[in-house]
């Protein structure tokens, strides 16, 4: 996004990913090929031309797109909830003892309880979709956010006080960069759990999305069309970790950069 | 402003003892003393960023500090270290910024910038809140000779220019001195001030 343009010298690992994920392609490709029951694991050219289809007819990116949605929307709320809750958590010492415990038990509630919990008591909707997704992740958040909150310098803090800067200022020019990377890593860990368990909560309760698909082809054990399903969304994630996630991330970090 | 302090403690220990400090606009108070005596917690304690203490602080005047260390925004480069935290404009913030011999350096970032610099761009930043009186913490302590004397100098014209009263915490008389302040000495256990 800034500085010079990018010259493959800066972009330090792309041969090895690149090679790395062609030596993938090529055990499976060695696979497919011993197996003596093709339907148990497809040749990726077969991946591929079902990827191709479900692309043609558009039904790839209507159920992509609602299960975009969904992780969209869930890891909105659960980043906010999380943000929230773990800056609270971390600037006081007794809200941190009154919700510790409440995290705990979230963190390790399994998320396919929260899930059929979220439907039974709210119903078979988007609501309780988005929101169980959510409930998964806010625990996740809320404790990498709180360990950052607490390692916040107190000397930015006092002259934060002693210019009597408003609370939105400080937020945003004194606290939010500090908290940066902390934010970073949780958005990662986050966006790649958060579809995970979008799937699972299209697998159990909702008629469309790349989870609802994968249900219709698990009755039919047809794992050309699960791969495909998978990969095809595979290759979205990280379309979105790379042309999002990434140059946000170093728009922030900047200033860490240009030392003299 | 004017502070009459009964005691300040750290836990069962008690640090500063009775004593009244009293500064308004225009006049300059050094609090001298050896490192570990109590300066910095008095000057905290006038600031109003330590209020855990047993006495009465008085005032409205607008203050502004400048701490041992320059304690600038990394993240924003050196108009905004100024703008954001007081609020000032951009136009204003350059000035200052001339004043203190940083024109030219505007965008960028403290890291860019010298410890010297960086020292004045605080110094702008105080001066840039428009305060009736300045606190400053050991501001020259970690500043080479000559560096500290151009400093001085500089502190002391813009005192005079904006008409700021001071409050100086130092070990160093001769920065007293410089700045043509009056100096008050705090000694003893718990530690109170002592008049020369």
């Amino acid at each position: 996004m800034t500085g010079p343009p990018r010259s493959p010298a800066l972009r330090p690992g792309l041969v090895p990913g690149v090679l790395s994920i062609l030596a993938m392609l090529l055990v499976w490709t060695l696979a497919s090929q011993l197996t003596d029951r093709p339907q148990t694991l497809p040749a990726p050219w077969d991946v591929a031309a079902r990827i191709g289809r479900l692309a043609a007819t558009g039904e790839l990116w209507f159920n992509a797109g609602m299960t975009l949605f969904r992780v969209v929307a869930s890891f909105a709320l659960a980043m906010a909830a999380g943000m929230a809750l773990g800056l609270w958590m971390g600037r006081s010492r007794g809200a941190d003892q009154w919700l510790n415990p409440g995290l705990i038990i979230l963190l390790n509630v399994p998320a396919l309880v929260v899930i059929v919990l979220c439907y039974i008591w709210i119903g078979l909707n988007e609501t309780a979709a988005i929101l169980a997704v959510a409930l998964n992740k806010i625990p996740v958040v809320t404790v990498m956010i709180r360990e950052g909150t607490r390692a916040l310098r107190p000397d930015l803090d006092d002259m934060a006080r002693a210019f009597r800067m408003r609370p939105w200022a400080r937020l945003r020019h004194v606290v939010l960069p500090q908290l940066a990377p902390h934010v970073a890593a949780s958005a990662r860990a986050g966006i790649s759990l958060i579809w995970k368990i979008v799937l699972v909560v299209e697998f159990l309760g909702r008629s469309n999305g790349v989870g609802f698909k994968i249900h219709l082809l698990f009755s039919s054990f047809d794992v050309t069309g699960v791969l495909a399903w998978a990969l095809a969304f595979v290759a979205v994630m990280l379309a979105i970790d790379l042309l999002l996630l990434r140059p946000w991330e170093s728009r922030a970090n900047r200033w860490r950069q240009d030392a003299a | 402003m004017r502070l009459e302090l009964d005691a300040k403690s750290f836990g069962p220990r008690q640090v500063l003892g009775r004593l009244a400090l009293s500064v308004a606009r225009g006049e300059r108070l050094a609090i001298l003393g050896p490192s570990g005596i109590g300066k910095s917690t008095l000057l905290r304690i006038l600031a109003g960023l330590d209020t855990d203490y047993r006495g009465r602080l008085e005032g409205a005047d607008h203050l502004a500090l400048v701490f041992q260390e320059p304690v600038l925004l990394p993240w924003r480069d050196a108009v905004a270290n100024i703008t954001i935290p007081t609020g000032c404009s951009a136009a204003t913030a350059r000035d200052w910024l001339a004043q203190v011999g940083l024109a030219g350096h505007e965008t960028k970032f403290p890291r860019q910038l010298s410890l010297g610099q960086q020292r004045r761009l605080a110094l702008a930043r105080a001066f840039a809140a428009g305060p009736d009186i300045l606190l400053m913490d050991e501001p020259f302590a970690s500043l080479d000779a000559d560096t500290a004397a151009r400093m001085l100098a500089l502190t002391d014209a813009l005192l005079t220019r904006s008409g700021a009263g001071l409050v100086l915490v130092t070990h160093d008389p001769a920065e007293a001195l410089a700045l043509k302040a009056r100096a008050l000495h705090l000694g003893g256990d718990p530690a109170r001030l002592q008049k020369d």
